[in-house]
């Protein structure tokens, strides 16, 4: 299919994420329709069944994301998508996810809160609840993309980490990024590396479905070929089996929050802009950093050493790595589209010594780079 | 006063037989004849393949509606236990018409096994005739499945019947046709005249039955084994109560246990409808 | 008399549920019908929600998913879209698949996807202590409605069969043998197929209700069914407060997860 399209095209970011899921090997998708997450679905609706694989419109979003658990346990790369409404609706299946350790990659288009809040202005408001919207202690990874070229890409590493870790993904994205449309060269991006979850080696007879190597990750084997598990959204042990043995649950709780934390420097990605030298460090992630790019490249022809740290992994927190890139710095402002849910995180990183600011705006209007530039000069917090 | 010669018929059978149309179509015969009739019958397990009797008395002056034991003049039984049942109703001059083909009770084949060993009695034909002069046995449900219609199987009795009464054909051809729905009134009189056209004793393999029996016989293995897990068992009591046979008591650890397995009958309603998948019965 | 252990997980047993649980009768006649059937073990998957009804699941030596309260026909929808030859049988209670699961329950019907749900009806939440169901008759104690609750329960079966379920049976612990004959019937619909199980809570029902002993309670089950045949041939005064039982409803049309296969097969010849 991909051979026959134009390798450089003019693409939506939802577009840009079905395409890539495509690409990555995705071939089930179950979703609600949402603003400003439906073109994906309209995307996955057309495309999916040309290659064999199968879309379903499921009654809400909870069972979206269930169905996309039933299809990856039998065996289908699967996602969804939705925006804050329908992520909220989503954590129950995102924590049976993470427990049961069902890959499945989780696209949330951000859009204002709380509540049904502001269809479809962009907001940046669903970061805490991607790292702590589901109950209970639970590793959770996180991308957030600055561009529909970039979608693709994080698109294409959550199908991989999701595979790789057994552990559902979630790709943040705003709604301009997703909107927005940009050039995307398809015939460089078709080259990305593809990963697939590891089956269990040898016959299927008794199998321990969740006794783990040392990487913590254990071998996953699709429903129907004769393995015949157990899968519990209860405490188990490592046949699959209930338990409430405190030794047998400790050693689940620390397993699954150890296979991610050991891939960590895999998975932690971000982008640095002129921050060796740099007094004042923009932190930011998603739109908002394409504009701080501007506001740095601003600040800069006025004389200010400004620098910019772009996360682009949000969960496990950047922390060290923006640490290390803030060391010469005075001053961090903090720019995102919420009322300060990645502040904390950020001076907890930095430490009392930094001064941290923000530029944080909550009412539906993006961030500009002037905005950020007013916030970069002043002393004091900029609440624009 | 009742006329010394009224006659007793006994109609006999299981339900869905046709016992009651039959002595109804006897008793029209009779009224044709200005007879009076009386009938008294039983009927209720008829779905259960339940016992079904109809005592049918006529003469010019009946009094009683029923047959008292050791007088009636025919016993027509549809089926051969039914007619070892009540052959002591017949006089020892008189005569049994039987259809040879059974019709086992429920309460004879309580073992479910596939050519489990049934209660159905033995040696009926012999202890018929050691009570009553005339027996007259023949296979009037295959002779009805032949002409088309197992239903048929009560008129070709009937045809046998009129044989030992003193009315024509005619008389009971008349009687059918007003008894019986206009579709299959041809059928009954194909069915009244086979039936009566057969010439006793007729020629009919006797062993047939001793077969059936042989095979069961051979059949049967050793006694019912229910085994109960105890350490699943969790003392409901369920398998207790619906046991028909008292097979299981609850035992001191308020547990099921099995008192007497030999009286089992594999109905299988202990496995079944334990809770706690704890029993099971080979 | 059929060797049922070799579809147990025998060192799951004995299993949780209370004595006298209605659950535990159901499970055997599954293992029947699966087995009368000759469905292989490796093509029968189990998926069930939260609660009593739910936990069967574990026991059961298929690939099995024991998923959230009220989502296993969700769950069930996406295997069954994912691999459409695997028979997926969906267990549910009547809080489960009512209740919280309502919703899920009615889309599944009307895509008539082709998922076998089990319904088990205790009329009401065992697990979590004895609370008022959507299936508690008016009358009836729970702990969360102490006078009995002020609400009409579900007919969950005229409520599938409008929502468009291709099968719609119920069925009674109390006759395992037509059970057992019911669930195998509604794994051969190739659609959705529904089938209600009228199953004993003796714990909490029971007891908050004077019923006596679990062989008191499903000896009475009799009481208050009437089979849809006998049915037919009473008068509506004679049925009053009766449930039907044996195939209420049988109308077989496309299945979804097929005719979406056949849809893709279509679009592949196009492709050629």
């Amino acid at each position: 299919m991909e051979k026959m399209t134009k390798p450089v095209q003019l693409l939506q970011g939802n577009a840009a994420c079905a395409r890539a899921a495509i690409a990555a090997g995705c071939r089930f998708y179950g979703g609600y329709p949402i603003s400003p997450s439906s073109e994906i679905a309209e995307t996955m609706a057309k495309l999916l069944p040309r290659v064999g694989g199968k879309f379903i419109q499921m009654e809400d979003e909870i069972a979206s994301l269930a169905a996309v658990i039933g299809a990856s346990l039998a065996g289908m790369k699967a996602m969804t998508a939705t925006s804050g409404p329908g992520f909220s609706l989503m954590q129950e299946h995102i924590g049976f996810a993470c427990y049961t350790e069902v890959p499945c990659v989780v696209v949330d288009v951000m859009r204002g809160g709380p509540s049904t809040g502001l269809p479809t202005s962009p907001s940046q408001a669903d970061v805490m609840q991607a790292r702590w919207g589901t109950h209970g202690d639970h590793p959770a990874i996180a991308l957030c993309a600055s561009s529909p070229g970039e979608v693709y890409e994080l698109t294409v590493r959550a199908f991989n980490l999701a595979e790789r870790l057994r552990t559902p993904v979630i790709l943040l994205l705003d709604e301009v990024v997703a909107h927005m449309y940009e050039k995307v060269d398809l015939g460089r991006l078709a080259g990305l590396p593809v990963e697939d979850r590891r089956k269990p080696k040898g016959a299927p007879g008794k199998l321990e479905a969740y006794a783990a190597g040392e990487d913590g990750v254990p071998a996953m084997a699709p429903f129907g070929e004769g393995y015949r598990y157990h899968v519990t959204g209860l405490a188990h042990d490592s046949r699959g089996y209930p338990t409430q043995d405190p030794a047998v649950v400790e050693t689940t709780q620390r397993r699954l929050q150890r296979k991610v934390d050991r891939c960590r420097k895999e998975i932690v990605s971000y982008e640095l802009l002129q921050c060796e030298d740099a007094e004042v460090i923009v932190f930011a992630y998603g739109i908002v950093a394409a504009a701080a790019r501007q506001a740095v490249r601003q600040a800069r022809q006025r004389g200010i050493r400004a620098g910019l740290f772009r996360a682009i992994t949000l969960w496990p927190f950047p922390g060290e790595e923006l640490a290390a890139a803030v060391k010469q710095a005075k001053r961090i402002v903090v720019a995102e589209m919420n009322l300060g849910q990645m502040t904390g995180e950020v001076e907890r990183a930095v430490g009392k010594k930094k001064t941290v600011k923000t530029c944080l705006k909550a009412n539906g209007e993006a961030i500009t780079p002037d905005e950020i530039f007013s916030a970069l000069q002043a002393e004091d917090a900029c609440h624009a | 006063m009742e006329s010394p010669a009224t006659q007793n018929v006994l109609i006999v059978g299981v339900g869905g037989q046709g016992v009651l149309l039959a002595s109804d179509i006897l008793g029209t015969v009779c009224l044709g004849r200005g007879y009076q009739v009386k009938k008294s019958e039983v009927h209720g397990m008829a779905k259960r393949g339940g016992v079904v009797y109809s005592h049918v008395r006529y003469g010019t002056q009946v009094l009683s509606p029923t047959i008292e034991p050791g007088t009636s003049d025919v016993l027509l039984a549809f089926e051969p236990a039914e007619a070892l049942r009540w052959s002591k109703y017949v006089k020892p001059t008189g005569t049994v018409i039987v259809n040879t083909q059974k019709r086992i009770p429920p309460a004879a084949c309580q073992d479910r096994r596939p050519d489990a060993l049934t209660r159905y009695p033995r040696g009926i034909e012999q202890a018929l005739r050691s009570q009553i002069e005339d027996v007259r046995r023949f296979d009037a449900e295959t002779l009805a499945f032949e002409l088309g219609d197992l239903r048929m199987c009560n008129t070709v009795l009937l045809g046998a019947l009129s044989r030992v009464c003193e009315f024509s054909a005619e008389e009971w051809l008349a009687a059918i046709e007003k008894s019986v729905k206009p579709r299959t009134a041809e059928l009954n009189r194909r069915a009244f005249l086979a039936g009566r056209s057969v010439e006793f004793p007729c020629a009919e393999e006797p062993q047939a039955e001793e077969l059936v029996f042989e095979k069961r016989e051979a059949a049967r293995d050793e006694a019912p084994f229910i085994e109960i897990r105890q350490n699943w068992c969790k003392g409901c009591e369920i398998c207790v109560r619906v046991c028909p046979q008292n097979c299981l008591v609850m035992n001191g650890s308020k547990l099921a246990e099995v008192a007497k397995a030999e009286t089992c009958i594999r109905c299988m309603l202990c496995e079944w409808l334990c809770p706690d998948l704890a029993v099971s019965v080979h | 008399m059929l060797d049922i252990q070799k579809y147990l997980r025998l060192e799951m047993f004995p299993h949780m549920l209370c004595p006298g649980c209605g659950h535990g009768i159901v499970l055997g006649a599954l293992l029947r019908a699966i087995h009368s059937l000759k469905l292989s073990q490796d093509e029968v998957v189990v998926v069930s929600g939260i609660g009593c009804s739910s936990r069967l699941s574990g026991y059961v030596d298929f690939d099995t998913l024991h998923t959230t309260h009220g989502r296993p026909l969700a769950f069930a929808t996406g295997i069954k879209m994912a691999r459409p030859e695997l028979t997926v049988i969906v267990i549910t209670g009547d809080g489960d698949g009512l209740s919280i699961g309502g919703n899920h329950l009615i889309h599944a019907a009307r895509r008539n996807v082709g998922l076998t749900c089990l319904l088990l009806n205790n009329e009401i939440y065992g697990m979590t202590g004895g609370q008022a169901a959507p299936t508690t008759p008016l009358g009836k104690i729970s702990t969360t409605g102490p006078t009995g609750p002020f609400e009409t329960p579900f007919d969950s079966c005229r409520l599938v069969e409008a929502a468009g379920a291709s099968f719609v049976a119920r069925g009674i612990t109390y006759e395992p043998a037509t059970l057992e004959k019911l669930i195998v019937a509604a794994i051969q619909n190739p659609g959705f197929s529904f089938l209600e199980i009228i199953s004993d809570c003796p714990e909490f029902f029971g007891r908050f209700n004077r019923m006596g002993n679990p062989a008191d309670q499903i000896l009475a089950q009799k009481q208050n069914v009437v089979d849809a045949k006998t049915a037919a041939t009473l008068p509506p005064e004679r049925l009053k407060g009766k449930m039907l039982t044996g195939i209420l409803h049988h109308e077989p049309r496309p299945e979804y997860a097929a005719s979406y296969q056949e849809s893709i097969a279509q679009m592949g010849a196009q492709a050629r």
